[in-house]
């Protein structure tokens, strides 16, 4: 009994496919994430056309992952560490395919900010965006390695996104009383935080999903929650 | 290894047995709960049909077989000198891989058990007994009308619903079933699944099967035999989504040997 790789070879390959697929995906998403960071930060406009069409990419991995699993489940019935991977797997390309469109939208926003945003309303946001950026890599990287500690770290750190999300929230808030001029840019930006965040929260989700692959067995318990600030 | 409150209706206890120098079962313990399926896997060889043989005694019938240890149905002995095998056969019945009627008619399969048994006093009894054993196998409506025909007639996937009726018509409370689907169908083989669902309710079943799929469709704990020895038991949905054993998670996603 080797306890290596499966008897039949070319199942061996399916789920390597599968992984790569994965890997790949999970690669396109940090550097669209990155992208539309940098574009929301620098007010670099011309780089939005490029991200949102890169979202395209990101989609089409996701259908090739779909249909390899619906092909590993009729034609393998997996069982146990077999199974954990291929439901993981559907679950963490979907995260990842939705944290694709958040970005997307991020960027979508940058076209009608004016050139010269502020410093003053972007600081949390761009603490925010370091955050969730550093927790995508994590998570990939738990991923590849397989690291149940790292995941429960991540799926902890969520907290984190949610604080510095009020905070960055707060920020805006505090600028548009000032001048209910600056309306609309500030409801860009409080679309741009909450995508963020939710992007964080996917991020928890595949830290979820990780750990049952590893596992066998669900995060319990509530995730940490950050409190709202009150203004 | 008891998962739940279910009661245990058998206990194997440092079972060990030898076909002549060569020993196929060591050191077996193992309880199985009343009235669940209990499914026993491994790769050929591994001894899970000589351990079933082991509940009903029919490693008896081998000279060279020799049973060390202790197998226990509601608490009482089987290896006992004095326990009469054909009443212990009785109260366990068992269903082959290949469904073997006896080359009697339909009617004459059932009653064969129930006559040696003399279990029914006159006729009327005796086709009470018939009907309802075709009935709990889900047979009945298909040879009500031909129970004098030979039940070699059948076809394969009826032929093992005879034998589960056959085995049901002397009122066993245990019913071991060694790959009883293999020689079947799909269509057959859900029969029999279905058949199964509906015989736990009443008996307690083991079931020994190379089918990885119906173990997690029919029963609710798994046992895995390799070499000779139990690896690991436990509830079917623990087994097959996130086993213990390293070597239990190697068999049932094909990465054996």
């Amino acid at each position: 009994m080797s306890g290596t790789g499966h008897t039949v070879k070319s199942y061996e390959e399916e789920m390597q496919s599968l992984n790569d697929n994965l890997v790949m995906m999970g690669s396109l998403t940090e550097s669209q994430m990155a992208d539309a960071m940098a574009a929301v930060i620098k007010v670099d406009k011309d780089s939005v056309d490029k991200i949102v069409k890169n979202d395209g990419k990101i989609n089409e991995l996701r259908s090739v992952i779909d249909n390899q699993i619906t092909t590993v489940l009729v034609k393998r019935a997996p069982m146990a560490v077999d199974l954990r991977i291929t439901i993981s797997t559907m679950k963490i390309s979907h995260d990842l395919e939705r944290i694709g469109d958040l970005a997307k939208s991020v960027a979508k926003k940058v076209k009608p900010l004016p050139v010269d945003l502020p410093d003053e309303l972007i600081g949390s946001l761009r603490r925010l965006g370091d955050l969730v950026q550093k927790q995508l890599k994590d998570a990939l990287d738990a991923y590849l390695n397989k690291s149940k500690d790292k995941a429960i770290e991540i799926w902890k750190k969520d907290e984190q996104v949610d604080d510095l999300t009020n905070l960055a929230m707060n920020e805006v808030a505090t600028y548009l009383q000032k001048d209910k001029k600056n309306l609309e840019m500030a409801t860009h930006l409080l679309f741009v935080t909450k995508n963020i965040e939710r992007a964080g929260d996917h991020i928890t989700n595949i830290a979820e999903s990780l750990y049952y692959l590893i596992e066998g067995e669900y995060l319990e318990g509530a995730r940490p929650k950050g409190k709202p600030i009150e203004s | 290894m008891e998962l739940n409150n279910s009661k245990i209706k058998i206990k194997a206890k440092n079972l060990n047995v030898f076909y002549g120098k060569k020993q196929a079962l060591f050191d077996i313990n193992l309880d199985i709960n009343q009235k669940e399926v209990t499914a026993l896997i491994g790769p050929s060889g591994c001894g899970k049909s000589t351990f079933i043989r082991c509940i009903n005694r029919m490693n008896d019938v081998i000279d060279i077989c020799k049973v060390e240890g202790s197998v226990e149905i509601d608490g009482a002995e089987i290896n006992e000198k004095n326990v009469d095998v054909v009443t212990l056969r009785e109260k366990v019945g068992m269903v082959f891989q290949k469904p073997n009627p006896f080359p009697k008619s339909i009617y004459d399969n059932i009653a064969y058990g129930p006559i040696i048994h003399g279990a029914a006093e006159n006729k009327n009894q005796m086709d009470n007994i018939v009907e309802t054993s075709l009935k709990k196998a889900a047979l009945w409506d298909e040879v009500k009308d031909r129970l004098n025909e030979p039940g070699t007639s059948l076809s394969g996937g009826q032929q093992q619903r005879l034998c589960i009726a056959r085995a049901l018509s002397v009122n066993p409370e245990v019913i071991l079933m060694d790959e009883p689907c293999s020689a079947l169908d799909p269509i057959a083989t859900a029969k029999i699944e279905e058949l199964i669902d509906d015989l736990k309710k009443s008996y307690t079943i083991v079931i020994v099967t190379h089918s990885m799929a119906q173990a997690v469709r029919v029963s609710q704990k798994t046992g895995f035999f390799h070499l000779g020895k139990i690896i690991e038991v436990d509830s079917t949905e623990k087994i097959f989504k996130n086993p213990a054993n390293k070597m239990t998670q190697d068999y049932i996603t094909g990465r054996f040997g």
